[in-house]
């Protein structure tokens, strides 16, 4: 792509966004695209009447002794065009001055270093712009280079780009890293993820915007780009694979007689599970859409772990397994149901808690409260001990139903709407008959129910004759649990 | 010739005012009394220009040196301008045929017309300086070569005091003895003769500052006043706003200055809105439109209220006063180089040329 060329001479925006005037505190902010081509140290007013045009005064005491001859100076700067007029920190500034130089649109700053030394500081900017600029990309580089994380490589954009302030904004508009203040910037550089799909975009606000220095910008935030498609794909590829060595070493844990390598490992990562633990079960809801096991573990463990912060979960069956060394239930469902909602993760997810004790036990009823979780709505939190008489429906072994369920309503599920009928079945049975509470369960009209049922009934499900009735109950809540009759039965 | 009467004293303390370059006026009410008095006893005083009388006429200068505050505070006896003489005419060894004026600012204005009356002596219409500095070798009379002293003063203690020394050594000496005084002293300085006046004093001084005051006095509203001051002194109004800030101590005092430097910030109506920074020490010294030099020392600068034509003094400025910012000439002696180098902005430690010396021009210059 042909970018035009920066122009040869620096801007005062650009001295001021990473050359010495970044250095100084800018009280009058006019004009800053002026472009910059010489220096002058004055130290007697008179001399401010021969600078040539383009030229940044540096002024020297008494130069600048006294409101006044500020004024004077800002003045004569005027007259002749200089780019900038620059007061050591002694000079007497007053607003009058500040108003002085925003009216005439020259821009002023103050210096709180020795104006000689710094009118050198400046020249050498001035006299070589690309090294300038180039010297900015440079550092930025380099130290961009030695991040290995989002936050990190922004971070170094904010503080390498004095007056621009940088965010890295996801797809979705989310900020991922930076400040806020710049998710509207006035600079956008897209950034893909490391197959080139579009991910995230690096967004700048300019302090001063200017031409040079939004492509000076840009310039930077593209070298940026890489190094922030590689850090995002990292954790993922590490979570993946973290989580497939450790269920590898839950699943020799939760064996009758864990080796010693497996309690050392395990030692090493921090778990603790000599004491008492509340286990938890996660499971995506019923209804989310299927992923592939180790991209959904990635993503729900990178979201877990940025809610939950060092709080192990593991990949366990078709869920995923957490323990807290706690021994009140109540309140760790609690805090799962106030935070489980907030884990970003594609997947809905819910969970089911045990009852405090060995791993092994909790875990066992973790599983059993989750399979009543799994019905609910994204987030439910299901704790063992809350279940009453769920409990029995908790422990039908449904591996086991569920060719059983399938043969018995093989005349529904072969219907079109198979699904939709066995669902609205189950959901009349339980409402004890009343297609009135089933229809409001469900989001539909209770007619609507009302037609299900017959076209149930002419398939040759009798749900009326007692003898068949909880059978057919058992079989339409199997068929829900497995996900056969899962999916949304409301349209 | 023509003379001084009572009827004259408003005018001429008006036009006093003015001279002053925004001075603190203090209370001359007691002097314009008591000259008025002086003048109702004696009869006016001839107010004659220099060669209407012989050149060898001996004369000196009559004034007040010191705080006009203080004079208020501690007021004349009455027999301080004919002590001063006297002891001036006993130094010389001959008596004065004629008084001349330091300065036609403030009471110096009115109290050699009092000498005049006491003495009975004419009133030579000069002055040396055309408006008031704050040092006694500030004048055109030392810039002529006129010697400063013998100088003869007597103050407010009964003490006289008789000097002889060069001329910054004479203000330096003469401002201990003020200190030690009271707080002012009458003096009678720069002897000479009426023939050296054409080319040493600035002639037509009292009649200047007559002029001033009548206009002032005379005007019917502040845009009169512009007009009549313009059409006597050339005047220019710099601006008409409100004072938007006041600062102290803004840069560096000069230790031989009484008075500490400030500045009045002016923004004015009319629009482009402009702003008019004026430097005062003492007296108003400096004025920047935008920044620009727009008038300064030796030019008087001084405020005007809009609104009753007053002259206002730089200690009842404050902020949100609505002023008129006005520059008078000075005397034409005032902007030769010799003039500008004893009074001009450098001498009052502004590192800048006066607007009459010009700008130095640089090649290639963008906007003037």
């Amino acid at each position: 792509m042909n970018r035009p060329r920066l122009p040869e001479v620096l801007t005062v925006a650009e001295l001021a966004h990473h050359g010495p005037l970044g250095r100084a505190t800018m009280l009058a902010a006019a004009q800053p695209d002026g472009p910059v081509h010489h220096v002058a140290l004055v130290s007697d007013l008179e001399q401010v009447g021969g600078c040539r045009p383009h030229t940044a005064l540096v002024l020297h005491m008494p130069a600048a002794q006294g409101g006044w001859a500020l004024e004077s100076a800002l003045r004569t700067a005027w007259e002749r065009g200089a780019a900038c007029v620059i007061g050591p920190a002694e000079a007497t500034v007053n607003r009058s001055a500040v108003a002085l130089a925003e009216r005439l649109r020259i821009p002023l700053f103050i210096i709180d270093e020795d104006p000689a030394q710094y009118a050198l500081d400046l020249a050498a900017a001035v006299a070589a712009p690309g090294a300038a600029r180039a010297q900015l990309a440079a550092r930025c580089a380099a130290a961009i280079s030695e991040q290995s994380s989002l936050r990190g490589i922004v971070g170094v954009l904010n503080t390498e780009l004095p007056g621009a302030t940088v965010a890295l904004v996801g797809e979705d508009g989310r900020l991922l890293a930076g400040r806020s203040a710049a998710v509207d910037g006035d600079v956008s550089v897209p950034v893909p993820d490391v197959d080139g799909r579009p991910w995230a975009r690096l967004v700048a606000r300019l302090g001063a915007p200017s031409a040079s220095a939004e492509e000076t910008v840009t310039t930077i935030l593209r070298l940026a780009r890489t190094q922030l498609a590689a850090n995002a794909a990292r954790p993922r590829l590490s979570l993946a694979r973290r989580g497939a060595q450790e269920r590898l070493l839950l699943d020799a844990l939760l064996t009758d007689e864990p080796g010693n390598e497996a309690e050392r490992q395990a030692q090493e990562l921090g778990w603790q599970l000599a004491q008492n633990v509340i286990a938890v079960f996660v499971r995506p809801a019923l209804g989310a859409p299927a992923v592939a096991p180790e991209v959904a573990t990635a993503g729900v463990l990178a979201g877990w772990y940025e809610e939950f912060g060092d709080q192990p979960l593991v990949p366990h069956q078709d869920g995923w397994v957490s323990w807290f060394a706690d021994t009140d239930a109540r309140r760790v469902c609690a805090v799962l149901r106030r935070r489980l909602p907030k884990v970003r993760c594609a997947l809905a997810l819910t969970a089911g808690l045990g009852e405090p004790g060995d791993l092994r036990g909790s875990l066992h009823e973790a599983a059993l409260a989750a399979s009543v979780g799994v019905r609910g709505r994204p987030g439910t939190v299901e704790y063992f001990g809350a279940l009453g008489p769920r409990v029995v429906l908790a422990s039908l072994p449904q591996e086991q139903l569920g060719p059983a369920a399938r043969s018995v309503l093989s005349g529904l599920l072969s219907a079109p709407d198979g699904e939709v009928l066995v669902q609205t079945l189950g959901a009349v049975l339980d409402c004890g008959g009343s297609t009135t509470r089933a229809a409001a369960r469900l989001g539909v009209h209770r007619n609507t129910v009302s037609g299900r049922l017959e076209r149930v009934r002419a398939r040759g499900v009798d749900f009326d004759d007692p003898e068949h009735r909880l059978a057919i109950h058992v079989a339409c809540f199997t068929l829900a649990g497995t996900g056969d009759a899962g999916r949304d039965a409301g349209a | 010739m023509s003379e001084v009467t009572i009827e004259d004293l408003p005018a001429l303390a008006a036009g006093a005012h003015l001279l002053m370059s925004g001075a603190g006026q203090a209370d001359i009410e007691g002097v314009l009394h008591w000259v008025s008095a002086l003048l109702a006893e004696h009869g006016p005083v001839p107010l004659v220009r220099p060669d209407d009388v012989p050149e060898d006429t001996v004369c000196a200068a009559v004034g007040l040196v010191g705080s006009v505050t203080a004079q208020a505070e501690l007021p004349m006896a009455g027999d301080e301008p004919e002590r001063a003489v006297r002891a001036l005419e006993a130094r010389l060894g001959t008596q004065l045929g004629a008084v001349t004026v330091l300065d036609t600012a403030t009471v110096n204005a009115l109290l050699p017309v009092a000498a005049a009356a006491l003495l009975g002596l004419p009133l030579v219409d000069c002055d040396g300086m055309g408006r008031v500095f704050p040092l006694i070798h500030q004048t055109s009379y030392a810039l002529a070569g006129v010697p400063l002293t013998p100088l003869a003063a007597v103050g407010a203690t009964g003490d006289t005091v008789v000097l002889d020394a060069a001329d910054e050594r004479a203000e330096r000496l003469l401002r201990a003895a003020v200190n030690v005084s009271g707080g002012w002293l009458f003096t009678a300085l720069y002897p000479t003769t009426t023939g050296t006046l054409p080319r040493a004093g600035i002639v037509g001084a009292v009649s200047r500052a007559l002029a001033v005051g009548r206009a002032l006095l005379d005007a019917a509203d502040v845009d009169d006043i512009a007009v009549r001051l313009a059409a006597q002194t050339a005047s220019r109004v710099l601006g008409t706003g409100r004072v938007v800030d006041l600062e102290h101590r803004t840069r560096p005092a000069d230790a031989h200055y009484p008075a500490h430097p400030s500045s009045i910030v002016v923004r004015t109506h009319a629009q482009p809105v402009r702003s008019i920074r004026l430097e005062a020490q003492n007296e108003l010294l400096l004025a920047l439109v935008d920044g620009a030099l727009a008038a300064a020392v030796p030019d008087v600068i001084c405020l005007i209220d809009p609104h009753d034509g007053s002259v206002i003094d730089i200690e009842a400025v404050t902020v949100g006063r609505e002023v008129q910012v006005v520059t008078v000439p000075a005397a034409p002696v005032w902007h030769t180089p010799q003039g500008l180098a004893l009074v001009g902005p450098r001498a009052f430690g502004f590192p800048i040329r006066h607007p009459r010396e010009g700008r130095v021009r640089h090649p290639g210059e963008v906007r003037s």
